[in-house]
């Protein structure tokens, strides 16, 4: 299990990480206006939760994570509980194995991300099939999981300057 | 102990959220209440962070704009003398319409504009197409309201909250539109399928339908107004005839929502008949 971090050291702030993911979360339902978008939109929620799960787990708790996966099936239209669903298995998952990713640098993360992203968008696929009882495209999931790890760099990036803020504020 | 608590709340969490997808479908009205209060409020987070990306639109569009103005206005030019023509040749059949309707005692439809809303936001997602509006009971929308704009049919709400609405978007799994081909009036249905062509089926046998034939609404499902422009057969094989609609629904900004409520009242001249049938 994870060493727990002291939350009250960063008061209030311990809660960006939950309000980082939810900006992402805003920013996925925003109408781009950019043809066929829609289909291979990047998974920037699971890059956030993927990201807080190793290197905050103790501010990404299983209650935040489900809430999370909850509040972008609510924006999204899509049905109750299937992305909380993917999350807490992606949350199980890293949580599991996060001794080997903590000690790690940013390529070995990356690594692991490809085939977080790629399993996330292949349970997407499967649970949208059953919910709808007919199979659904892959190839769309897929782009959605490939373009995610493309951005993989950038968002992460971004989350450190979060992170490193947080880490500044905790000493 | 710390490890029994994690278990306990993992699976406390996977089996919420397996009930929540089992039980917590749509139509549960509980869970359509907590969709609709989360939508009013984030609505407005909305409306305000799409600024930025309307603004970016806007200016992309007035580029455009800019950069073709003499060739566009010589477009223009021709396209006003030749709508000139025709706008003479339809008013001459409008008259005749009229009047033939007025023979046959044909019962109109009527069609209520209830709103014009603005697309906040976007599902953005392969499996689930549909989008919200800024628009919901206050304004007079209701669940099951069509949703057009300039270019044609959009979609119908599926859910409506007090300040925001969900449009389920004609290319969605679950949207059937009932049709009708423009040149024939041949009935079908058009089923989306998620995919950005959505499909025609029922084609009655022995009818034949040609790429680039035009698609308009029947009106039967009692939800669109008859003959509003739908879309253009686009291809057509062994298994389907698809159609490229006319609204680009990625690219939508402003809709609006209408009723359509065909008349119950029977011609005058008809229910003077029934009357006399009764006595």
């Amino acid at each position: 299990m994870v060493a727990l971090d002291n939350k009250s050291g960063i008061g209030f702030k311990a809660g960006i990480p939950f309000i980082s993911t939810v900006i992402l979360i805003l920013l996925m339902q925003l109408h781009y206006k950019i043809p066929y978008i829609n289909n291979i939109f990047p998974y920037f929620s699971l890059l956030a939760i993927y990201y807080w799960c190793i290197f905050k787990p103790n501010l990404m708790p299983m209650s935040a994570v489900f809430f999370l996966g909850l509040f972008q099936d609510i924006l999204s239209g899509g049905p109750l509980g299937m992305t909380a669903l993917c999350f807490i298995l992606i949350r199980v998952f890293v949580i599991a194995q996060s001794g080997r990713f903590l000690e790690r640098e940013f390529l070995f993360n990356w690594l692991v991300f490809i085939m977080v992203s790629i399993v996330y968008g292949f349970l997407n696929w499967a649970i949208a099939s059953l919910y709808l009882k007919e199979t659904q495209n892959l190839w769309n999931s897929l782009g959605q999981s490939l373009l995610t790890i493309a951005i993989f760099p950038f968002l992460s990036l971004m989350l450190s300057w979060v992170n490193k803020f947080l880490a500044t504020e905790n000493r | 102990m710390k490890e029994l608590r994690y278990r306990f709340s993992t699976g406390f969490f996977i089996i919420l959220s397996l009930a929540l997808l089992i039980f917590g479908g749509n139509n549960t009205s509980l869970m359509g209440n907590i969709r609709s209060t989360t939508l009013d409020f984030f609505v407005s987070v909305f409306n305000v962070v799409s600024l930025p990306l309307e603004g970016a639109d806007s200016f992309a569009q007035w580029m455009q704009r800019v950069a073709i103005v003499f060739s566009e206005n010589e477009r223009l030019r021709n396209e006003n003398e030749q709508l000139k023509q025709a706008q003479i040749i339809s008013s001459q059949l409008a008259i005749d319409n009229q009047r033939l309707k007025r023979l046959l005692n044909v019962g109109e439809g009527k069609i209520n504009t209830i709103a014009a809303a603005r697309v906040v936001s976007d599902s953005n997602s392969p499996f689930f197409k549909s989008v919200l509006i800024n628009r919901g009971v206050n304004n007079g929308i209701k669940k099951g309201y069509a949703v057009i704009n300039e270019d044609g049919i959009v979609g119908r709400i599926i859910n409506a909250g007090y300040s925001s609405s969900r449009v389920l978007l004609a290319t969605d799994m679950n949207s059937r539109i009932p049709v009708k081909l423009a040149a024939t009036g041949i009935n079908m249905i058009l089923e989306g399928d998620n995919s950005p062509y959505p499909r025609l089926s029922f084609l009655p046998i022995g009818e034949e339908v040609a790429i680039g034939d035009l698609i308009l609404t029947s009106g039967y499902g009692m939800i669109f107004p008859h003959d509003l422009p739908v879309g253009q057969v686009v291809e057509i094989n062994d298994k389907d005839i698809r159609i490229k609609l006319s609204a680009k629904l990625y690219n939508l900004n402003y809709v609006s929502i209408v009723a359509y409520d065909v008349l119950q009242k029977l011609p005058d001249a008809f229910e003077g008949e029934v009357k006399e049938e009764a006595n």
